[in-house]
């Protein structure tokens, strides 16, 4: 499917099967997002526009989406305040966080 | 005789028992000269309470109706009260009338009239009467009826204001309130948050867009450790991060620490070990046989036995940081040396005054045969014998000393002499007595310097310095530290004819040899650097594409223009310190650069504009 190479849109598919739709902008702030789905690397991630994230559940995967949007949305501002994390989900999200290189 | 009108005798009796007079206060002889009664104030209280009530009565008929004096009485109601117009409620009309006329002639009334003119309903009439009602509201500490539920409660001032202007009593209050609109989160503008700007500038951190996913998750684990029960799998520089943090908060506990020991780590950094016992390092030595890595700052509770557990189970330890360890003995220090020594590869300690002499500092440069880097700053009790000793360590490669007795000249020399060639990075603080003789010995010997510190003097000339940077073979520098070099007359501010410490040509000397690869650059407090050098420096063409950091505190020619010239010539520049750089005024602040220590500048970031307070 080449024409989803250059989707302004990609899914996120969390291990337990949840499916996030974000734009492709603000998914690629993560690292590790960025080179699965780099048109030159020619991974089958690049290639669909779908990346499956194994290590994620659907929870961690919905807060590392709102970050993403988050990030996204306050680029430009100064004194941006942190997002709201809550406690039980921050220990998984670091890990989460370091292995999207975000 | 009925318990009401005991209750008014009393009341009665009391009244006219104030009225004797017994020993006064000075503040009541000084209210009776300035024509003010207590007794007068009290009375008129009452009668304006006792009015109240009587009116709050006339109002509302179908209420019962409280004696003026028994406010806080509460009596089964007798039935509602007829409504037959009794010459009783003719006096109540008549006063509330000649009330109403008080209220129009007030001053508040004139206020509020003044405000509403131009509504179409200027009704005198209609406001006073709002008037009244508001001053018909009980006072706290009386009765009242809650306008919602039409329950008895006793006023406090918190009691809130129902939607017809009654009071609330406290469950219709809460009701009331949660029914209401949350006032919307206060918004922070620019001009807000100065001290927090400031913080943040300090942390390094740019104010631009939202910080990592990582880095607010650390932040929010180390708000929450306590909850903590295992980091589980961990990345080390995650782990090292969360340490930092919490050392900063003072969060590192017994408890804490547990979550830092993990038997499969090969090393263990924690940068605040205030709050630690002894018993603590016990446990790190122990539950962490592989140790190869202890790094513990502030560590005043480390005792001899620490440092012999660590000799008895013969752990790998190759690199040993210690801040503060006082309590170790000397003794104690020359037998690890004697015993691990071999495997140092690394040794930094910091802060040491009851221990570690010139002695101990010689057996360690005999049995330490591997170190290759070696940090000692504010050691109290190590002097010239100790340099000495140090420059017979031919495996150095970083060399950082600051200690805190006055030396001579020679040994340093010697250090540079013996080990220059080797070095990779040479720090040399607060050395008085250094001279053009090390410098010309650094470029005589030096090879491979990456970072070269020489700060804190009064005698190396600027002519040496510069000499030092032409045609050096060294390869360029990628730190670069003089602060503090200069001339210090209070009698000769502008400094000798010949210039002492890095000023223009060693300055322009440095940029041209090091400005390529340079990442961190430290001048403050050079001040014989000049406009000119400093124009020549960052001129339009000129180009320092690493350099990260620049500190030019205290060079007072710094202005406007040149601060304008710098963020053009650095582009990867991300903190410039410019405490005391009093003639920046007004300076457009480039994305992701961290400007500190200006004051009351008009600082413009990124098109917002900021204004300082001072």
């Amino acid at each position: 499917m080449a024409s989803q190479t250059d989707s302004v849109y990609v899914t996120l598919v969390s291990s337990d099967g949840f499916e996030f739709i974000i734009p492709r902008s603000a998914a690629c702030i993560s690292g590790t997002i960025r080179r699965m789905l780099d048109p030159a690397s020619k991974f089958s991630e690049a290639l669909t526009g779908r990346c499956v994230l194994e290590t994620l559940n659907g929870v961690v995967l919905e807060k590392v989406c709102e970050y993403f949007l988050y990030n996204e949305k306050h680029k430009d501002q100064v004194n941006v305040p942190d997002m709201e994390i809550p406690a039980e989900l921050c220990l998984e999200l670091l890990m989460a966080a370091d292995y999207l290189d975000t | 005789m009925s318990a009401l009108s005991a209750r008014q005798f009393n009341m009665a009796s009391r009244r006219q028992a104030s009225n004797i007079r017994g020993p006064r206060s000075a503040l009541t002889d000084f209210l009776a000269s300035n024509n003010i009664s207590a007794v007068q104030i009290r009375d008129d209280y009452d009668r304006r309470v006792a009015e109240a009530a009587r009116e709050n009565v006339g109002e509302q008929p179908e209420q019962p109706e409280p004696e003026p004096e028994d406010v806080e009485m509460e009596e089964p109601s007798a039935g509602p009260t007829p409504e037959t117009e009794s010459p009783e409620d003719k006096a109540k009309k008549r006063k509330r009338q000649q009330a109403i006329e008080r209220i129009k002639k007030s001053k508040d009334f004139a206020r509020r009239k003044a405000r509403r003119t131009g509504e179409p309903d200027d009704d005198d009439d209609l406001l006073a009467d709002e008037i009244m009602n508001e001053k018909q509201r009980p006072l706290p500490g009386q009765l009242g009826n809650c306008e919602i539920c039409g329950k008895r409660f006793t006023v406090t001032p918190y009691s809130k204001t129902g939607p017809e202007g009654g009071l609330l009593c406290a469950e219709c209050s809460k009701k009331h309130a949660s029914g209401e609109k949350k006032a919307a989160p206060k918004k922070r503008s620019a001009g807000i948050g100065r001290r927090q700007n400031q913080s943040a500038l300090l942390d390094g951190l740019a104010s631009q867009g939202t910080q990592s996913l990582l880095e607010t998750c650390i932040k929010k684990v180390a708000e929450n450790i306590a909850d903590v029960e295992e980091f589980g799998d961990l990345p080390l520089p995650v782990m090292n991060r969360l340490s930092q943090i919490l050392a900063r908060r003072r969060a590192i506990t017994s408890t804490t620490l547990d979550l830092f020991i993990r038997p499969q780590n090969r090393e263990i950094n924690i940068f605040d070990c205030a709050k630690l016992d002894t018993d603590d390092y016990h446990k790190i030595l122990a539950l962490m046989p592989s140790l190869n890595k202890l790094n513990l700052r502030f560590v005043t509770p480390m005792k001899d036995r620490i440092f012999e557990y660590m000799m008895e189970r013969g752990l790998p330890i190759e690199h040993l940081h210690l801040d503060s360890p006082n309590l170790v003995t000397d003794d104690v220090w020359r037998r690890l040396f004697v015993r691990l020594g071999s495997r140092f590869r690394s040794l930094k300690l910091w802060n040491l005054d009851s221990a570690f002499d010139d002695e101990t500092v010689e057996v360690m440069a005999k049995h330490c045969t591997q170190l290759q880097r070696l940090k000692f700053k504010h050691l109290h009790r190590i002097g010239d014998k100790a340099l000495e000793a140090i420059s017979t360590m031919k495996t150095l490669e970083h060399l950082s000393l600051h200690i805190s007795q006055e030396t001579s000249v020679e040994p340093l020399n010697q250090i540079v002499a013996n080990l220059g060639s080797n070095l990779r990075s040479l720090s040399l603080e607060e050395f008085y007595y250094a001279d053009d003789r090390l410098v010309h010995l650094i470029r005589e010997k030096c090879r491979h310097l990456t970072k070269l510190r020489l700060a804190i003097n009064a005698e190396v000339s600027d002519q040496a310095l510069a000499t030092l940077f032409i045609d050096w073979p060294n390869p360029p520098l990628t730190f670069a530290d003089f602060h503090r070099t200069r001339d210090v007359d209070m009698g000769n501010p502008a400094g000798p004819e010949e210039p002492i410490g890095l000023a223009s040509n060693a300055f322009m000397a440095l940029m041209a040899h090091s400005g390529s690869k340079l990442r961190s650059l430290n001048v403050a407090s050079c001040r014989h650097i000049s406009y000119k050098a400093y124009e020549e420096v960052f001129s339009e063409h000129k180009r320092y594409p690493e350099l990260k950091y620049l500190d030019i505190a205290f060079n007072g020619v710094v202005d406007d223009y040149l601060a304008s010239s710098i963020f053009r010539c650095c582009p990867a520049l991300t903190r410039l310190v410019v405490f005391g750089c009093f003639k920046i005024r007004d300076i457009k602040i480039p994305r992701g650069v961290a400007v500190i220590g200006t004051v009351g500048a008009k600082l413009t970031v990124d098109g917002i504009t900021q204004k300082e307070l001072v």
